[in-house]
Protein backbone atom coordinates (compact mmCIF):
# COMPACT_ATOMS: atom_id res chain seq x y z
CA UNK A 1 0.00 0.00 0.00
CA UNK A 2 1.04 3.23 -0.97
CA UNK A 3 2.03 5.74 1.94
CA UNK A 4 0.40 8.72 0.62
CA UNK A 5 1.96 10.77 3.94
CA UNK A 6 5.81 10.13 2.89
CA UNK A 7 7.44 12.88 1.88
CA UNK A 8 10.30 13.33 -0.45
CA UNK A 9 13.30 15.10 -0.19
CA UNK A 10 14.56 17.58 -2.47
CA UNK A 11 17.31 20.53 -2.54
CA UNK A 12 16.80 24.32 -2.74
CA UNK A 13 18.52 24.99 -5.87
CA UNK A 14 17.74 28.48 -5.80
CA UNK A 15 16.84 31.40 -3.48
CA UNK A 16 14.98 34.56 -4.60
CA UNK A 17 14.27 37.34 -2.10
CA UNK A 18 10.43 38.88 -3.48
CA UNK A 19 9.88 41.20 -1.24
CA UNK A 20 10.66 41.85 2.05
CA UNK A 21 9.27 38.93 3.60
CA UNK A 22 8.68 36.94 0.69
CA UNK A 23 11.02 34.55 -0.71
CA UNK A 24 11.01 32.19 -3.72
CA UNK A 25 12.46 28.68 -2.95
CA UNK A 26 12.98 26.13 -6.47
CA UNK A 27 12.97 22.53 -5.31
CA UNK A 28 14.51 19.86 -7.13
CA UNK A 29 15.40 16.50 -7.02
CA UNK A 30 19.07 15.98 -4.57
CA UNK A 31 20.51 14.09 -7.13
CA UNK A 32 19.81 14.33 -10.90
CA UNK A 33 20.72 10.30 -10.65
CA UNK A 34 16.87 10.44 -9.39
CA UNK A 35 15.40 11.88 -12.89
CA UNK A 36 12.72 14.58 -12.66
CA UNK A 37 9.67 15.24 -11.87
CA UNK A 38 7.21 12.87 -13.70
CA UNK A 39 5.13 14.50 -15.98
CA UNK A 40 1.32 13.05 -16.65
CA UNK A 41 0.16 12.54 -19.96
CA UNK A 42 -0.03 15.75 -21.00
CA UNK A 43 3.72 16.61 -20.16
CA UNK A 44 3.16 18.40 -16.97
CA UNK A 45 4.73 17.74 -13.68
CA UNK A 46 1.19 19.66 -11.91
CA UNK A 47 -1.45 20.87 -13.62
CA UNK A 48 -1.25 24.84 -12.75
CA UNK A 49 -3.74 25.52 -9.63
CA UNK A 50 -2.31 22.29 -7.75
CA UNK A 51 -0.40 23.10 -4.58
CA UNK A 52 2.32 20.47 -2.68
CA UNK A 53 2.93 20.26 0.94
CA UNK A 54 6.53 21.29 2.01
CA UNK A 55 7.83 20.38 5.26
CA UNK A 56 11.08 20.78 7.39
CA UNK A 57 11.03 18.52 10.02
CA UNK A 58 10.96 20.48 13.72
CA UNK A 59 8.58 22.79 12.13
CA UNK A 60 5.92 20.84 10.49
CA UNK A 61 4.19 20.82 6.72
CA UNK A 62 2.05 23.16 4.85
CA UNK A 63 0.29 24.00 1.79
CA UNK A 64 2.10 25.97 -0.91
CA UNK A 65 0.58 26.65 -4.86
CA UNK A 66 3.41 25.63 -7.45
CA UNK A 67 4.20 28.43 -8.91
CA UNK A 68 6.81 27.71 -12.14
CA UNK A 69 5.76 26.54 -15.09
CA UNK A 70 4.33 22.64 -15.28
CA UNK A 71 6.28 21.64 -18.41
CA UNK A 72 9.34 22.13 -16.24
CA UNK A 73 10.33 19.24 -14.86
CA UNK A 74 13.74 19.70 -13.38
CA UNK A 75 11.84 22.04 -10.38
CA UNK A 76 8.84 23.39 -8.76
CA UNK A 77 8.95 26.80 -7.50
CA UNK A 78 7.12 28.43 -4.69
CA UNK A 79 6.56 31.38 -2.84
CA UNK A 80 6.56 31.64 0.96
CA UNK A 81 5.82 34.54 2.92
CA UNK A 82 7.32 34.91 6.46
CA UNK A 83 4.17 34.56 8.65
CA UNK A 84 4.66 31.60 11.02
CA UNK A 85 6.76 29.09 12.54
CA UNK A 86 7.29 26.73 9.26
CA UNK A 87 7.77 29.73 6.53
CA UNK A 88 10.16 31.56 9.41
CA UNK A 89 12.24 28.41 9.57
CA UNK A 90 12.06 28.14 5.54
CA UNK A 91 13.40 32.09 5.21
CA UNK A 92 16.33 30.91 7.30
CA UNK A 93 17.63 28.46 4.89
CA UNK A 94 20.20 28.45 2.36
CA UNK A 95 20.38 27.45 -1.29
CA UNK A 96 21.78 23.44 -1.58
CA UNK A 97 19.89 22.84 1.88
CA UNK A 98 17.51 20.30 2.00
CA UNK A 99 13.29 20.47 2.75
CA UNK A 100 10.62 17.79 1.97
CA UNK A 101 7.76 18.09 -0.19
CA UNK A 102 4.58 15.58 -1.10
CA UNK A 103 2.17 16.18 -3.33
CA UNK A 104 0.77 17.44 -6.09
CA UNK A 105 -2.62 17.35 -4.22
CA UNK A 106 -5.39 19.23 -5.46
CA UNK A 107 -7.69 19.58 -8.91
CA UNK A 108 -5.74 22.81 -10.54
CA UNK A 109 -7.66 24.90 -13.17
CA UNK A 110 -9.72 23.00 -15.82
CA UNK A 111 -7.06 23.47 -18.54
CA UNK A 112 -9.61 21.68 -21.06
CA UNK A 113 -12.41 23.68 -20.90
CA UNK A 114 -10.25 27.82 -20.48
CA UNK A 115 -9.00 26.28 -23.74
CA UNK A 116 -10.02 28.90 -26.90
CA UNK A 117 -11.45 31.33 -24.77
CA UNK A 118 -10.74 34.79 -23.32
CA UNK A 119 -9.50 34.95 -19.78
CA UNK A 120 -8.86 37.51 -17.56
CA UNK A 121 -6.34 36.57 -14.02
CA UNK A 122 -7.17 38.51 -11.05
CA UNK A 123 -5.02 38.26 -8.01
CA UNK A 124 -3.65 39.99 -5.11
CA UNK A 125 -0.09 40.17 -2.95
CA UNK A 126 1.02 36.62 -2.08
CA UNK A 127 -1.59 34.76 -4.34
CA UNK A 128 0.65 34.92 -7.84
CA UNK A 129 1.71 31.63 -7.19
CA UNK A 130 -1.15 29.39 -8.82
CA UNK A 131 -1.85 32.38 -11.35
CA UNK A 132 1.67 32.38 -12.18
CA UNK A 133 1.86 28.72 -13.19
CA UNK A 134 -1.52 28.98 -15.24
CA UNK A 135 0.37 31.91 -17.30
CA UNK A 136 3.08 29.58 -17.96
CA UNK A 137 0.73 27.02 -18.95
CA UNK A 138 -1.05 29.70 -21.11
CA UNK A 139 2.31 31.16 -23.04
CA UNK A 140 3.07 27.74 -23.85
CA UNK A 141 0.41 27.07 -25.69
CA UNK A 142 -0.35 31.13 -26.42
CA UNK A 143 -2.42 30.39 -29.69
CA UNK A 144 -4.98 28.29 -27.97
CA UNK A 145 -5.81 30.94 -26.20
CA UNK A 146 -7.76 34.41 -27.20
CA UNK A 147 -6.90 37.61 -25.25
CA UNK A 148 -5.53 37.10 -22.25
CA UNK A 149 -5.02 39.55 -19.33
CA UNK A 150 -3.63 39.35 -15.78
CA UNK A 151 -4.56 42.08 -12.88
CA UNK A 152 -2.32 42.08 -9.89
CA UNK A 153 -2.99 44.32 -6.73
CA UNK A 154 -0.71 44.45 -3.56
CA UNK A 155 -0.70 47.21 -0.68
CA UNK A 156 2.37 49.25 -2.09
CA UNK A 157 4.64 48.90 -5.50
CA UNK A 158 7.48 47.07 -3.56
CA UNK A 159 4.46 44.27 -2.47
CA UNK A 160 4.26 43.37 -6.41
CA UNK A 161 6.15 39.85 -6.86
CA UNK A 162 7.93 38.33 -9.69
CA UNK A 163 8.71 41.45 -11.18
CA UNK A 164 10.87 39.72 -13.70
CA UNK A 165 8.56 37.42 -14.53
CA UNK A 166 5.79 40.42 -15.24
CA UNK A 167 8.02 41.85 -17.52
CA UNK A 168 8.46 38.74 -19.44
CA UNK A 169 4.94 38.15 -19.09
CA UNK A 170 3.95 41.55 -20.90
CA UNK A 171 4.89 41.07 -23.99
CA UNK A 172 2.22 38.32 -24.70
CA UNK A 173 -0.17 39.09 -22.45
CA UNK A 174 -1.51 42.45 -21.51
CA UNK A 175 -0.49 43.36 -17.58
CA UNK A 176 -2.37 45.74 -15.52
CA UNK A 177 -0.84 46.24 -11.92
CA UNK A 178 -2.36 48.34 -9.52
CA UNK A 179 -1.63 49.32 -5.82
CA UNK A 180 -3.65 50.56 -2.72
CA UNK A 181 -0.49 52.99 -1.20
CA UNK A 182 1.44 54.15 -4.67
CA UNK A 183 4.62 55.88 -4.49
CA UNK A 184 5.51 59.09 -5.96
CA UNK A 185 6.76 57.11 -9.52
CA UNK A 186 4.03 54.65 -9.20
CA UNK A 187 2.68 54.47 -12.97
CA UNK A 188 0.19 52.11 -12.47
CA UNK A 189 -3.49 52.07 -11.07
CA UNK A 190 -4.22 52.55 -7.66
CA UNK A 191 -6.98 50.22 -5.64
CA UNK A 192 -8.82 47.55 -7.09
CA UNK A 193 -11.25 49.93 -9.14
CA UNK A 194 -13.77 49.66 -11.95
CA UNK A 195 -11.78 51.75 -13.92
CA UNK A 196 -9.79 49.03 -14.99
CA UNK A 197 -12.36 47.75 -16.95
CA UNK A 198 -11.62 50.36 -19.66
CA UNK A 199 -8.72 48.37 -20.56
CA UNK A 200 -10.14 45.14 -20.85
CA UNK A 201 -11.19 44.14 -24.28
CA UNK A 202 -12.66 40.66 -24.08
CA UNK A 203 -16.20 38.65 -25.15
CA UNK A 204 -17.72 37.90 -22.40
CA UNK A 205 -19.36 35.10 -24.08
CA UNK A 206 -16.58 32.90 -24.76
CA UNK A 207 -14.36 34.86 -21.64
CA UNK A 208 -13.25 33.00 -18.22
CA UNK A 209 -11.56 34.59 -15.17
CA UNK A 210 -9.54 32.73 -12.93
CA UNK A 211 -8.48 34.23 -8.98
CA UNK A 212 -6.17 33.64 -6.44
CA UNK A 213 -5.67 36.27 -3.28
CA UNK A 214 -7.40 37.61 -0.37
CA UNK A 215 -10.42 39.83 0.33
CA UNK A 216 -9.50 42.25 -1.98
CA UNK A 217 -11.07 39.58 -4.59
CA UNK A 218 -14.62 40.01 -3.74
CA UNK A 219 -13.97 44.08 -4.95
CA UNK A 220 -12.55 42.53 -8.54
CA UNK A 221 -15.38 40.12 -8.85
CA UNK A 222 -18.11 43.07 -7.99
CA UNK A 223 -16.50 45.76 -10.12
CA UNK A 224 -14.93 44.07 -12.43
CA UNK A 225 -15.57 40.65 -13.56
CA UNK A 226 -19.53 40.78 -13.62
CA UNK A 227 -19.66 44.19 -14.99
CA UNK A 228 -17.80 42.56 -17.57
CA UNK A 229 -20.21 40.15 -18.53
CA UNK A 230 -18.51 36.70 -17.24
CA UNK A 231 -20.58 34.63 -15.40
CA UNK A 232 -20.05 33.37 -12.05
CA UNK A 233 -19.76 29.75 -13.14
CA UNK A 234 -16.92 30.39 -15.07
CA UNK A 235 -15.03 32.05 -12.66
CA UNK A 236 -12.60 30.19 -10.92
CA UNK A 237 -11.15 30.77 -7.65
CA UNK A 238 -8.42 29.39 -5.72
CA UNK A 239 -9.32 29.05 -2.33
CA UNK A 240 -6.87 28.56 0.97
CA UNK A 241 -7.62 26.70 3.96
CA UNK A 242 -5.74 25.24 6.76
CA UNK A 243 -4.72 21.30 5.70
CA UNK A 244 -3.06 18.98 7.19
CA UNK A 245 -3.45 15.55 5.54
CA UNK A 246 -3.76 17.15 1.65
CA UNK A 247 -5.69 14.30 0.62
CA UNK A 248 -9.30 14.59 1.86
CA UNK A 249 -9.03 12.49 5.75
CA UNK A 250 -8.08 15.08 7.96
CA UNK A 251 -11.38 17.48 7.73
CA UNK A 252 -9.32 20.65 8.56
CA UNK A 253 -10.04 22.51 5.06
CA UNK A 254 -13.63 21.17 4.67
CA UNK A 255 -15.80 24.26 3.30
CA UNK A 256 -19.63 22.92 3.25
CA UNK A 257 -19.46 19.71 1.39
CA UNK A 258 -16.50 20.24 -0.10
CA UNK A 259 -12.42 19.27 0.95
CA UNK A 260 -10.77 22.27 -0.39
CA UNK A 261 -7.48 19.81 -0.96
CA UNK A 262 -9.28 17.61 -2.77
CA UNK A 263 -12.62 18.98 -4.10
CA UNK A 264 -10.51 22.53 -4.52
CA UNK A 265 -8.25 24.27 -4.43
CA UNK A 266 -10.16 25.21 -7.34
CA UNK A 267 -13.65 25.78 -7.40
CA UNK A 268 -16.16 27.63 -10.12
CA UNK A 269 -17.23 30.90 -7.64
CA UNK A 270 -21.13 29.86 -7.52
CA UNK A 271 -19.52 26.86 -5.92
CA UNK A 272 -18.28 28.25 -3.01
CA UNK A 273 -20.00 31.93 -3.23
CA UNK A 274 -21.38 31.79 0.60
CA UNK A 275 -17.83 30.18 1.86
CA UNK A 276 -15.82 33.23 -0.28
CA UNK A 277 -13.14 34.93 2.29
CA UNK B 1 -25.81 -27.48 12.28
CA UNK B 2 -24.77 -24.50 14.60
CA UNK B 3 -21.71 -23.54 16.28
CA UNK B 4 -21.53 -22.49 19.80
CA UNK B 5 -20.13 -21.61 22.56
CA UNK B 6 -20.73 -21.85 26.20
CA UNK B 7 -20.45 -18.62 27.65
CA UNK B 8 -18.18 -20.04 30.87
CA UNK B 9 -15.70 -20.82 27.95
CA UNK B 10 -15.17 -18.02 26.12
CA UNK B 11 -12.75 -16.44 28.80
CA UNK B 12 -10.59 -19.90 28.10
CA UNK B 13 -11.06 -18.89 24.25
CA UNK B 14 -9.50 -15.64 25.07
CA UNK B 15 -6.75 -17.01 27.17
CA UNK B 16 -6.07 -19.51 24.09
CA UNK B 17 -6.13 -16.83 21.67
CA UNK B 18 -3.15 -14.71 23.49
CA UNK B 19 -0.55 -17.29 22.39
CA UNK B 20 -1.21 -15.63 19.00
CA UNK B 21 -2.23 -12.34 19.29
CA UNK B 22 -2.58 -9.60 21.40
CA UNK B 23 -5.88 -9.86 22.99
CA UNK B 24 -8.10 -6.73 23.97
CA UNK B 25 -10.94 -6.94 25.62
CA UNK B 26 -13.00 -3.82 24.60
CA UNK B 27 -16.15 -4.40 26.58
CA UNK B 28 -15.03 -1.53 29.27
CA UNK B 29 -13.36 0.32 27.44
CA UNK B 30 -14.12 4.28 27.10
CA UNK B 31 -12.86 4.81 23.97
CA UNK B 32 -14.07 3.45 20.84
CA UNK B 33 -12.29 0.71 19.12
CA UNK B 34 -10.90 3.57 16.15
CA UNK B 35 -8.44 3.76 18.94
CA UNK B 36 -6.72 1.24 18.01
CA UNK B 37 -6.03 1.68 14.22
CA UNK B 38 -6.33 5.32 14.50
CA UNK B 39 -4.72 6.30 17.86
CA UNK B 40 -5.50 9.44 19.95
CA UNK B 41 -1.31 9.85 19.04
CA UNK B 42 1.30 7.78 16.92
CA UNK B 43 4.15 8.84 15.77
CA UNK B 44 4.71 8.10 11.83
CA UNK B 45 7.77 9.45 10.86
CA UNK B 46 10.89 10.15 12.41
CA UNK B 47 13.62 11.96 10.91
CA UNK B 48 17.75 11.92 11.99
CA UNK B 49 19.29 15.16 11.36
CA UNK B 50 22.75 14.12 11.88
CA UNK B 51 22.24 11.66 8.82
CA UNK B 52 19.47 12.97 7.19
CA UNK B 53 17.10 9.25 7.34
CA UNK B 54 13.91 9.43 7.51
CA UNK B 55 12.20 5.95 8.77
CA UNK B 56 8.56 5.58 8.64
CA UNK B 57 7.25 3.73 11.86
CA UNK B 58 6.51 -0.36 11.25
CA UNK B 59 3.68 -2.58 12.95
CA UNK B 60 3.68 -6.05 13.22
CA UNK B 61 1.36 -6.89 16.11
CA UNK B 62 -1.61 -8.50 15.40
CA UNK B 63 -4.43 -7.17 17.27
CA UNK B 64 -7.81 -9.21 18.48
CA UNK B 65 -10.12 -6.71 19.73
CA UNK B 66 -12.46 -9.01 21.35
CA UNK B 67 -16.00 -7.83 22.69
CA UNK B 68 -17.57 -5.09 20.12
CA UNK B 69 -21.16 -4.91 20.27
CA UNK B 70 -23.64 -4.25 17.02
CA UNK B 71 -23.34 -0.65 17.18
CA UNK B 72 -19.39 -0.64 17.41
CA UNK B 73 -19.12 -3.52 14.90
CA UNK B 74 -21.46 -1.09 12.46
CA UNK B 75 -18.97 1.51 13.16
CA UNK B 76 -15.43 -0.41 12.50
CA UNK B 77 -17.46 -1.08 9.28
CA UNK B 78 -17.90 2.41 8.57
CA UNK B 79 -14.70 3.48 9.57
CA UNK B 80 -13.10 1.15 7.30
CA UNK B 81 -14.88 2.55 4.42
CA UNK B 82 -14.10 6.16 5.67
CA UNK B 83 -9.98 4.77 5.47
CA UNK B 84 -10.50 3.34 1.96
CA UNK B 85 -11.75 6.59 0.41
CA UNK B 86 -10.22 8.06 -2.22
CA UNK B 87 -7.31 6.32 -1.38
CA UNK B 88 -6.13 3.94 1.47
CA UNK B 89 -5.00 5.73 4.47
CA UNK B 90 -1.90 3.91 5.61
CA UNK B 91 -1.21 4.16 8.93
CA UNK B 92 -4.63 2.96 9.71
CA UNK B 93 -4.52 -0.25 7.46
CA UNK B 94 -0.99 -1.38 8.29
CA UNK B 95 -2.96 -1.58 12.31
CA UNK B 96 -6.30 -2.98 10.79
CA UNK B 97 -5.29 -5.32 8.66
CA UNK B 98 -3.21 -7.31 10.58
CA UNK B 99 -6.38 -7.21 13.48
CA UNK B 100 -9.26 -9.47 13.73
CA UNK B 101 -12.77 -8.36 15.40
CA UNK B 102 -14.68 -10.13 17.39
CA UNK B 103 -18.81 -8.56 18.29
CA UNK B 104 -20.11 -10.47 21.68
CA UNK B 105 -24.31 -9.23 21.83
CA UNK B 106 -26.81 -10.56 23.87
CA UNK B 107 -28.93 -9.41 21.33
CA UNK B 108 -30.25 -11.63 18.30
CA UNK B 109 -28.42 -10.62 15.20
CA UNK B 110 -30.78 -9.29 12.56
CA UNK B 111 -27.93 -8.53 9.83
CA UNK B 112 -24.37 -8.55 10.97
CA UNK B 113 -22.88 -4.84 10.84
CA UNK B 114 -19.22 -6.45 10.76
CA UNK B 115 -16.42 -7.71 12.18
CA UNK B 116 -14.78 -11.10 11.92
CA UNK B 117 -16.77 -13.14 13.81
CA UNK B 118 -19.82 -12.40 16.42
CA UNK B 119 -20.75 -14.18 19.26
CA UNK B 120 -24.54 -14.23 19.53
CA UNK B 121 -26.31 -15.04 22.42
CA UNK B 122 -29.15 -17.87 22.14
CA UNK B 123 -29.64 -18.97 25.63
CA UNK B 124 -28.80 -18.22 29.12
CA UNK B 125 -25.92 -20.28 28.74
CA UNK B 126 -25.04 -20.60 25.18
CA UNK B 127 -23.38 -18.05 22.35
CA UNK B 128 -23.55 -19.16 18.68
CA UNK B 129 -20.65 -18.50 16.68
CA UNK B 130 -21.07 -16.24 13.51
CA UNK B 131 -18.12 -16.41 11.33
CA UNK B 132 -17.90 -13.56 9.01
CA UNK B 133 -14.81 -13.65 7.07
CA UNK B 134 -11.39 -15.48 6.89
CA UNK B 135 -9.70 -14.00 9.71
CA UNK B 136 -13.10 -15.31 11.40
CA UNK B 137 -12.61 -19.08 10.18
CA UNK B 138 -9.09 -19.32 11.36
CA UNK B 139 -10.06 -18.41 14.47
CA UNK B 140 -13.21 -20.60 14.47
CA UNK B 141 -11.20 -23.82 14.62
CA UNK B 142 -10.67 -24.41 18.29
CA UNK B 143 -11.36 -27.03 21.30
CA UNK B 144 -14.22 -24.34 22.60
CA UNK B 145 -16.55 -24.16 19.81
CA UNK B 146 -18.65 -26.98 18.99
CA UNK B 147 -20.60 -27.93 16.15
CA UNK B 148 -24.32 -28.63 17.46
CA UNK B 149 -27.25 -30.20 15.13
CA UNK B 150 -30.24 -28.26 17.27
CA UNK B 151 -28.60 -25.66 19.49
CA UNK B 152 -31.82 -24.02 21.62
CA UNK B 153 -32.31 -20.64 19.98
CA UNK B 154 -33.86 -18.14 21.85
CA UNK B 155 -34.64 -14.62 20.59
CA UNK B 156 -33.57 -11.44 21.89
CA UNK B 157 -34.72 -7.95 20.52
CA UNK B 158 -33.93 -5.12 22.18
CA UNK B 159 -36.11 -2.32 21.07
CA UNK B 160 -34.05 0.42 18.49
CA UNK B 161 -33.75 3.64 20.72
CA UNK B 162 -34.91 6.98 19.32
CA UNK B 163 -31.31 7.44 17.67
CA UNK B 164 -31.61 4.58 15.46
CA UNK B 165 -34.91 4.95 14.19
CA UNK B 166 -34.25 8.75 13.17
CA UNK B 167 -30.62 7.08 11.78
CA UNK B 168 -32.78 5.04 9.38
CA UNK B 169 -33.87 8.07 6.90
CA UNK B 170 -30.38 9.92 6.56
CA UNK B 171 -31.38 11.89 4.00
CA UNK B 172 -34.30 13.52 6.61
CA UNK B 173 -31.61 14.25 8.75
CA UNK B 174 -29.02 15.53 5.94
CA UNK B 175 -31.72 17.33 4.48
CA UNK B 176 -32.63 18.95 8.09
CA UNK B 177 -29.39 20.10 9.40
CA UNK B 178 -28.23 21.55 5.85
CA UNK B 179 -31.75 23.31 6.17
CA UNK B 180 -31.27 24.25 10.12
CA UNK B 181 -27.94 27.06 9.48
CA UNK B 182 -29.82 29.73 10.41
CA UNK B 183 -31.88 28.09 13.50
CA UNK B 184 -31.74 29.14 16.90
CA UNK B 185 -30.48 26.14 18.45
CA UNK B 186 -27.35 27.10 17.12
CA UNK B 187 -26.83 29.87 19.48
CA UNK B 188 -28.53 28.22 21.96
CA UNK B 189 -25.74 24.91 21.77
CA UNK B 190 -22.73 28.33 21.57
CA UNK B 191 -23.72 28.84 24.88
CA UNK B 192 -23.60 25.87 26.19
CA UNK B 193 -20.82 23.73 24.45
CA UNK B 194 -17.36 24.40 26.47
CA UNK B 195 -15.82 23.94 22.68
CA UNK B 196 -13.29 20.49 24.19
CA UNK B 197 -13.76 18.39 21.75
CA UNK B 198 -14.51 15.32 23.89
CA UNK B 199 -17.50 14.35 21.89
CA UNK B 200 -15.51 14.22 18.79
CA UNK B 201 -12.67 12.37 20.67
CA UNK B 202 -15.36 9.39 22.24
CA UNK B 203 -17.03 9.17 18.84
CA UNK B 204 -16.19 6.17 17.21
CA UNK B 205 -16.89 7.54 13.94
CA UNK B 206 -14.94 11.18 14.16
CA UNK B 207 -11.33 10.74 12.22
CA UNK B 208 -10.25 14.27 12.02
CA UNK B 209 -6.42 14.57 13.12
CA UNK B 210 -3.15 16.96 13.16
CA UNK B 211 -0.24 16.05 12.10
CA UNK B 212 2.28 17.82 14.09
CA UNK B 213 6.61 17.55 14.71
CA UNK B 214 8.23 17.08 18.16
CA UNK B 215 12.19 17.40 18.10
CA UNK B 216 14.11 16.02 20.99
CA UNK B 217 16.12 17.92 23.57
CA UNK B 218 19.28 18.05 21.72
CA UNK B 219 17.24 18.48 18.34
CA UNK B 220 19.07 15.97 16.29
CA UNK B 221 16.06 14.06 16.47
CA UNK B 222 12.69 15.21 14.88
CA UNK B 223 9.52 12.78 14.98
CA UNK B 224 6.40 13.62 12.90
CA UNK B 225 2.84 12.33 14.55
CA UNK B 226 -0.36 11.88 13.92
CA UNK B 227 -2.74 13.24 17.00
CA UNK B 228 -6.51 13.50 17.32
CA UNK B 229 -8.22 16.42 16.70
CA UNK B 230 -11.60 17.81 17.28
CA UNK B 231 -13.13 20.51 15.05
CA UNK B 232 -15.04 22.44 17.81
CA UNK B 233 -11.34 22.98 19.17
CA UNK B 234 -10.51 26.54 18.35
CA UNK B 235 -7.42 26.68 16.70
CA UNK B 236 -8.98 23.77 14.06
CA UNK B 237 -9.11 26.16 11.19
CA UNK B 238 -6.34 28.31 11.76
CA UNK B 239 -3.60 29.10 10.05
CA UNK B 240 -0.41 31.10 10.12
CA UNK B 241 -0.76 34.56 10.14
CA UNK B 242 -3.52 34.02 12.56
CA UNK B 243 -6.28 33.99 10.20
CA UNK B 244 -9.44 31.55 11.32
CA UNK B 245 -11.81 30.54 9.11
CA UNK B 246 -13.88 29.12 11.97
CA UNK B 247 -13.62 31.81 14.47
CA UNK B 248 -17.03 30.83 16.75
CA UNK B 249 -18.25 27.94 18.55
CA UNK B 250 -21.18 28.38 17.06
CA UNK B 251 -19.53 27.77 13.54
CA UNK B 252 -17.62 25.30 14.67
CA UNK B 253 -20.17 22.99 16.70
CA UNK B 254 -22.73 23.72 13.40
CA UNK B 255 -19.55 22.27 10.99
CA UNK B 256 -19.26 19.08 13.16
CA UNK B 257 -23.07 18.02 13.02
CA UNK B 258 -22.77 19.19 9.47
CA UNK B 259 -20.14 16.61 8.86
CA UNK B 260 -21.86 13.72 10.61
CA UNK B 261 -25.44 14.53 8.72
CA UNK B 262 -24.95 15.95 5.57
CA UNK B 263 -21.33 16.27 4.10
CA UNK B 264 -21.10 12.54 5.16
CA UNK B 265 -24.37 11.57 3.33
CA UNK B 266 -23.23 12.95 0.30
CA UNK B 267 -19.70 11.40 0.62
CA UNK B 268 -20.75 7.92 1.90
CA UNK B 269 -24.99 8.04 1.65
CA UNK B 270 -25.26 7.27 5.02
CA UNK B 271 -24.93 9.34 8.43
CA UNK B 272 -21.46 9.19 10.46
CA UNK B 273 -23.72 8.43 13.88
CA UNK B 274 -24.63 5.37 14.56
CA UNK B 275 -26.41 6.61 18.17
CA UNK B 276 -23.91 4.82 20.59
CA UNK B 277 -24.88 7.48 22.59
CA UNK B 278 -20.94 8.24 23.59
CA UNK B 279 -21.33 11.90 22.89
CA UNK B 280 -24.11 12.07 25.23
CA UNK B 281 -22.77 10.07 28.00
CA UNK B 282 -19.41 12.13 28.36
CA UNK B 283 -20.11 15.74 27.15
CA UNK B 284 -19.22 17.64 30.36
CA UNK B 285 -22.32 20.45 29.12
CA UNK B 286 -24.51 17.82 29.44
CA UNK B 287 -25.76 18.02 25.48
CA UNK B 288 -27.72 15.59 24.21
CA UNK B 289 -26.77 15.49 20.24
CA UNK B 290 -30.11 13.17 19.40
CA UNK B 291 -32.55 16.04 21.60
CA UNK B 292 -30.56 18.32 19.47
CA UNK B 293 -30.73 16.52 15.90
CA UNK B 294 -34.13 15.74 17.20
CA UNK B 295 -35.74 19.28 17.30
CA UNK B 296 -34.08 19.93 13.96
CA UNK B 297 -36.04 17.30 11.91
CA UNK B 298 -39.12 18.43 13.58
CA UNK B 299 -38.83 22.03 13.07
CA UNK B 300 -37.95 21.29 9.58
CA UNK B 301 -40.90 18.60 9.07
CA UNK B 302 -42.93 22.18 10.24
CA UNK B 303 -41.04 23.90 8.01
CA UNK B 304 -42.18 21.70 4.91
CA UNK B 305 -45.38 21.20 5.64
Amino acid sequence: MKNLYLPIKVKISKIKKLSKDVKLFRLALPRQSEGWFKKNEQGLIFVPGQFILVSLFGYGEAPFGAASSPYQDSYIDVVVRRVGALTKALHRLKQGDEVFMRGPYGNGFPLKFIEGKDMVLVTGGCGIPPISALIEYVLANRPQFGRVYLIYGARAPADLLMKDKLKEWRKKIKVLLTVDNPTKDWSGRVGMVSELINDIEINAKNAVAAMCGPGPMMDALEKILRPLGISDRRIFVSMERKMQCGIGKCQHCAVGDKYVCQDGPVFHFDQIDKSWD
Amino acid sequence: MALVVDEKQIKDWLVQLKEKFVVIDTRKAILPAKQYFLPPRQDIFNFDKENGHLTSSDYRKKLLVFGLNLIDLEAMTQLDEIMKKPQPDFFYWQKRDKATLVGLTNESVKVAPGGDIILEKINPRQYQVLVLTDKGAKISKNKFFKDIAKPQIKKYLIKPNHGRKMLLDSELLADAVDWSVNHKIWDELAEKCLGCGICAYICPLCHCFSIKDRVSLNGNECVRCRQWDACTLPGFAKIAGGHNFHPSIKERYYNWFYHKFVRAYKEYGKSQCVACGRCKKYCPAGIDIMEVLSEIVEDYKKFKK
